[in-house]
């Protein structure tokens, strides 16, 4: 099951604050959403385990998550991989900063391609879920930012 | 005979006192849980048992590896045409495919252990679709020689004359007609308790089977264990529908466990497990041509089929039919001039194509002669029911030799369509559709004339595993004039164990209540091929029919002993020994029973008891009128099924009463199939229906009423005359709804929708039409 989404956040921070937020490991591993446990690897690197509820499918998922930043400082990569109960997922989410006065927008967006008991006994409720997880991480990164709006 | 005696099975059944696999409970069992793939194709790169042995209560974790170390990697199919991987060695090949086993003290320990074997997969393109399969741009199989997923070409027929026949046929039709995967789905899923038991060096394997000698066997042959070593046992089973024929892996792994750990190891599979796993049915991808005269006479049939089997070759069909009875495609029809081809290809799917509730792909080619006959009709702008009339095989053709093979036994299709028809109210229903059309509603009647074959053997075109597919029966009366009757069948919900009693007690003058049936135990039931494709009837009814008159040629040289008289002076007659010209000098059964252990003749050794194997000289040939009457709302569509008649030819009826019983459940299956299930795959493999709530089984406020009638044309071949039945509602009646359906769509232009017809697809349907 392959799927894509789209979104932007407005954060009352200038690009350079984001920028160096945004390539911390453990500030973006703070922003995932139903976080249990992470452990920074490296300067770029991160594992996290996250708790799932995608309709019946409920429990821990595993995940190691890289970041990679352009050398021009103006687009993130995420790419995140890992499962839990039989289940795999590979998602990539990538987000654009545009300078704004001294706000930044952060344009993103991401696509997943899910197997398993996650892509198919959660089939009904898994864009909306797998929607969830993402624009909630990037709503956490302005939120802990200090920004207040959001598109 | 003929008596609706309620069913012997059913009180153990309904006060809750049926032994089913997973009540059987053995000290020091231990549970085994699979590991399944996420992927539906991937190098398998490392398994790590670490962390799943490190869990509490496991005991071992067995993987493929270790299978092929054991030389059980890899088991024969259905026919044995092909090998399946018992667990997943160097690569899987479709999502669900069963990775390694966890064996624990608890379920919950296992599946905890399951839960923590690490695999490292290097995921790999699926292809999902036959039709890019047969492009062969991946090749899935590396185990095999030949580098193709073209798994067979069949064909049957005269391809020439039939080309030739439509290019010069004044109307033809060409549609491809999905039948699509589905699955039996039954209520009670497959599992096992392998017991080896060190000290006599005997296992003992209790199983969901529908074929417990044929378990036997193969057991035997894959892993070199001497088959009087093996004790098959199958409990009563909760419904089979062909799902519980094939051996699972996790059959295989239960055993190797057992073996190894020197305990007894239960595997009960999880609803999920079963429907990703096990035994699916259908996948058939059929385009059907035919050719006709303007008046509506058929000139040639022409059906070229491509067949998704999945990741191996497990489909269940006769060695010496890899389509199965396809040919069958002729349906009640008496074509000049028909051909049929099959090719069958390998996709990152689970493997299966069994014979759910029908004889090897008689559901498909019924399909698709019945909707192909009313796509012919709308051309022909021809009532459907009168384009049958015209081309039916009509009574007097009978035996009558079809142009794809087969030769059928017996029918008046015509006679039974009649009194369909005339139960139904055929011709006040058109009038009221008529009406209705004229304010814009859409009401559809749907008919059916199926034919289906069924019964396999004859063995010498049947085999399973090159065992001929005969069955048999062994009767043994006791003194005092009751007995035990045992089968190589293994019923699932049919009734065996009052329609056996039935057969022999008219054999032998008996009271059925006193003949206990016994099935499912090899150490003390005579060899068989077991129960599926309506076979039990027309093959094992045929065994018991045969064995009871062995019993009775016995028991006459009795009676006339008894009677002090010649043999030749005695005849059987009004259930009894009579002499004859002697009017009330007789001796019954109980009579010659008691004598048999007391006072046999001189010449004669005692006992009353006989063995039959029968192989059939031919099929059977049950066929029937099903009638669907639809509303369909524009606005939703929703489709209301108002009437739903079924007039089943089964030939002579043992009960009528199992058999409205079986009429029932077959139709109930064949309105899923035709309304709401589907087992679909997404473009990366991912199987979208593992569970009840995305795989549909009609409860009791979906199902229609069913109206049930019948005719009896007498199999002119079989010891009684019966044809077998538990197949024809699910073969015959998917094509009555669906063709009630198009019929309600065919003014707005609609004139064919493949199934399922969801409301989704209705609605769609009748959106994109022309007319709406």
């Amino acid at each position: 099951m392959d799927l894509q989404w789209n979104g932007q956040e407005q954060i009352a921070a200038n690009k350079a604050t984001v920028w160096t937020f945004i390539n911390d490991p453990a500030k973006v591993a703070s922003c995932l959403p139903d976080l249990l446990e992470s452990n920074v690897h490296d300067a770029h690197s991160f594992d996290a385990t996250v708790k799932v509820g995608v309709g019946p499918v409920r429990g821990k998922f595993k995940f190691n998550i890289t970041l990679e930043p352009s050398a021009d400082g103006n687009h993130m990569d995420l790419k995140i991989s890992g499962g839990g109960l039989g289940s795999v997922v590979d998602l990539l989410a990538g987000a654009d900063l545009i300078a704004n006065g001294d706000m930044t927008t952060l344009d993103w967006k991401g696509s997943a391609s899910m197997r398993g008991p996650v892509a198919t006994i959660g089939g009904r409720v898994l864009d909306a879920q797998a929607h969830r997880v993402i624009s909630t991480t990037f709503e956490n990164v302005k939120n802990q930012l200090g920004g207040v709006t959001a598109t | 005979m003929g008596q609706s005696m309620k069913r012997k099975e059913d009180p153990r059944f309904i006060r809750g006192k049926g032994r089913y696999l997973d009540d059987i409970v053995m000290p020091h069992m231990l549970y085994l849980a699979l590991v399944h793939s996420p992927y539906p194709h991937a190098r398998i790169k490392k398994i790590d048992k670490t962390a799943a042995l490190a869990v509490p209560g496991v005991k071992a974790v067995i993987t493929g590896e270790d299978l092929v170390a054991a030389k059980l990697g890899w088991l024969p199919t259905f026919h044995g045409f092909d090998n399946q991987m018992v667990l997943a060695i160097g690569k899987v090949l479709y999502q669900y495919q069963e990775v390694a086993g966890v064996v624990a003290t608890s379920r919950e320990a296992a599946a905890d252990g399951a839960e923590l074997v690490e695999v490292d997969y290097e995921p790999l393109d699926p292809v999902v679709d036959p039709f890019q399969s047969k492009l062969d741009k991946i090749i899935l199989r590396d185990d095999r020689e030949q580098k193709t997923n073209h798994i067979y070409h069949w064909e049957v027929g005269d391809r020439s004359a039939v080309d030739a026949a439509i290019s010069k046929a004044e109307v033809t039709i060409k549609e491809r007609i999905l039948s699509p995967r589905c699955h039996p789905a039954p209520l009670e899923p497959c599992g096992c308790v392998s017991d080896m038991n060190g000290a006599t060096g005997r296992l003992t394997v209790y199983m969901t089977s529908q074929a417990p000698h044929v378990h036997r066997t193969a057991f035997s042959l894959v892993t070199g264990i001497p088959e009087d070593k093996i004790h098959v046992i199958s409990p009563d089973v909760g419904g089979g529908f062909g799902n519980k024929v094939p051996v699972y892996p996790g059959y295989v792994v239960a055993t190797v466990a057992s073996v190894i750990l020197g305990v007894p190891v239960k595997w009960v599979e999880n609803r999920t497990e079963n429907l990703t796993t096990t035994g699916f049915a259908r996948d058939y991808h059929m385009d059907v041509e035919l050719g006709a005269t303007k008046d509506g006479k058929l000139t040639a049939l022409k059906v070229s089929t491509t067949a998704d089997h999945g990741a191996f070759d497990a489909a269940a069909d006769p060695r010496k039919y890899p389509a199965g009875m396809f040919g069958i495609v002729t349906g009640s029809y008496d074509f000049p001039a028909a051909f049929a081809e099959v090719d069958a290809y390998f996709t990152n799917k689970a493997p299966g194509g069994i014979a759910y509730r029908c004889s090897f792909r008689v559901t498909e080619a019924a399909f698709a002669i019945e909707r192909a006959m009313d796509i012919l009709a709308n051309k022909l702008k021809m009532d459907p029911v009168e384009l049958r009339s015209r081309n039916f095989i009509k009574k007097e053709q009978f035996p009558y030799a079809s142009p794809l093979g087969f030769v059928y036994d017996s029918g008046d299709y015509e006679m039974t369509m009649r009194k369909a028809l005339k139960i139904i109210g055929y011709d006040e229903l058109r009038k009221e559709q008529a009406e209705k059309r004229k304010r814009g509603e859409l009401m559809g009647i749907g008919i059916s004339t199926f034919t289906e074959i069924v019964g396999a053997g004859p063995g010498k075109h049947f085999d399973i595993l090159g065992i001929k597919m005969f069955d048999s029966a062994e009767i043994r009366i006791h003194p005092t004039g009751s007995g035990i009757v045992r089968a190589g069948t293994r019923h699932q919900g049919q009734g065996h164990e009052t329609t056996w009693a039935q057969i022999v007690a008219e054999e032998l003058g008996l009271d059925p209540q006193e003949l206990l049936v016994e099935e499912g135990d090899t150490d003390t039931a005579p060899y068989g091929l077991g129960t599926y494709a309506s076979r039990s009837t027309p093959v094992a009814g045929g065994a018991l029919a045969l064995a009871a008159r062995k019993v009775r040629d016995k028991a006459k040289k009795i009676a006339a002993h008894l009677l002090e008289a010649a043999e030749d002076d005695v005849e059987w007659k009004d259930y009894k020994f009579n002499l004859k010209g002697v009017p009330g000098k007789t001796v019954t059964m109980k009579e010659v029973a008691f004598a048999a252990y007391t006072n046999p003749p001189p010449d004669t050794e005692p006992g009353l008891e006989a063995t039959y194997y029968y192989d059939p000289p031919n099929l059977t040939f049950p066929y029937g009128t099903y009638i669907a009457v639809v509303d369909v709302d524009r606005d939703t569509g929703f489709v209301k099924v108002r009437r739903f008649l079924a007039v089943d030819d089964c030939g002579n009826i043992i009960n009528p009463m199992i058999v409205e019983g079986q009429i029932h459940g077959g139709l109930t299956e064949g309105f899923a199939i035709a309304f709401m299930q589907e087992i679909k795959y997404d473009a990366s493999g991912n199987n979208l229906n593992t569970n009840f709530t995305e795989y549909l089984v009609p409860t009791a406020l979906e199902t229609p009423h069913w109206e049930t009638d019948n005719t009896v044309t007498p199999s002119p071949h079989h010891p009684i005359g019966a044809k077998g039945v538990g197949e024809s509602p699910n073969v015959g009646s998917p094509m009555a709804f669906v063709n009630a359906v198009m019929d309600a769509l065919s003014p707005l232009g609609v004139t064919h929708v493949d199934m399922p017809l969801t409301r989704e697809k209705v609605w769609s349907a009748i959106r994109e039409a022309k007319g709406a």
